[in-house]
């Protein structure tokens, strides 16, 4: 597993609400550094290590859910739904985070799969670990499909940027 | 699970170091809540918890290093950490062996047999994975963990 990026900039002294727009747009950077692998199913690391920044971004985005509930002060867009806003975006989050570990979940199967047939020191594999083996093959390849076709459409909408621009509004 | 919003006195205008302290204390509560659940190992749920707890104080953690001398917070995060990693060897035996014996209704009846084997190798190995965590709990307690990192966090 990938270490998290060291968050740079915080101001222990300033607000909560202030660091909140330093530290986040840092967290949604990080879990971008792994967009040049998902195009390719066998990166399974890097597929892996994309869903642990997402966690990461989500957990940083529950610490700081307050801050978003309550507009800046000089800000003219008072009428803005802040929080709305805000739990649309952790939602797309909270999706994205879940279908990865759903493909990291067949990951594991397969391996403890494959493991144990090859402790098990078989020429052929048992009947029930060839069968389950079969099946997570499939489902993780349907959970791959999902996740890129999210993924795609994500883009083309500009989430990141929306995000990104939310985040520090 | 415990949020922000719902952590006693949490205000956007604080400073960063005052919530910081608020946070990692409430969620290190959250995680030291589920342990004597998590040592007795009779429920799979309080593994699942107190490691979900240990890895939101972690992501916290990261997020607040600036707000704390770096040698002793260094040193408590190291060891929450090691919750972390400890607990997630036992964790994902639970979801493994969750998942077979769901799986194990779909199969047929030879197939189950062959299931069956090795749901009981991963429970052996559930036992073993045990074992550190365990360990690791034992030390910690020995080290009067839990109240050297309140007092840290909470006097700081």
């Amino acid at each position: 597993m990938a270490k998290a990026h060291k968050i740079i900039g915080v101001v222990p002294k300033q607000s909560y609400h202030e660091n909140a727009r330093i530290i986040l747009p840092q967290k949604v950077e990080e879990v971008y550094t792994w967009e040049p692998f998902i195009w390719d199913e066998t990166r399974h690391k890097e597929l892996h290590n994309m869903r642990i920044s997402i966690r990461r971004l989500r957990y940083t985005m529950d610490v700081f859910r307050a801050a978003y509930g309550f507009p800046k002060t000089s800000s003219k867009e008072v009428s803005v739904n802040y929080s709305g806003r805000f739990a649309e975006f952790f939602a797309v989050i909270l999706d994205l985070q879940e279908i990865l570990g759903d493909i990291h979940d067949s990951d594991v199967v397969l391996e403890a799969l494959t493991d144990y047939a090859d402790q098990a020191g078989r020429g052929t594999l048992a009947q029930g670990v060839a069968a389950l083996i079969d099946r997570t093959k499939e489902i993780r390849k349907v959970d791959y499909k999902t996740f890129l076709e999210k993924w795609e459409r994500l883009s083309a909408a500009g989430f990141k940027q929306e995000l990104l621009s939310f985040l520090v509004s | 699970m415990i949020t922000v919003s719902k952590i006693e006195k949490i205000s956007p205008d604080s400073t960063l170091e005052v919530c910081a302290r608020q946070v990692i204390v409430s969620y290190f509560r959250e995680m030291m809540s589920c342990e004597e659940g998590a040592k007795d190992g009779t429920d799979i749920r309080f593994v699942h918890d107190m490691r979900v707890a240990s890895r939101r104080l972690s992501a916290a953690m990261d997020n607040f290093a600036d707000c704390f001398p770096e040698k002793p917070f260094k040193k408590y995060y190291k060891k929450v950490k090691a919750i972390t990693r400890t607990m997630g060897a036992v964790r994902d035996l639970d979801v493994l062996i969750a998942r077979f014996q769901k799986e194990m209704v779909t199969l047929t009846g030879a197939e189950q047999a062959d299931i069956q084997g090795f749901i009981e190798h991963l429970q052996q190995e559930r036992e073993d994975a045990r074992k550190p965590m365990l360990t690791l709990f034992g030390k910690l307690e020995a080290a009067d963990f839990e109240t050297k990192f309140l007092e840290f966090f909470v006097s700081f």
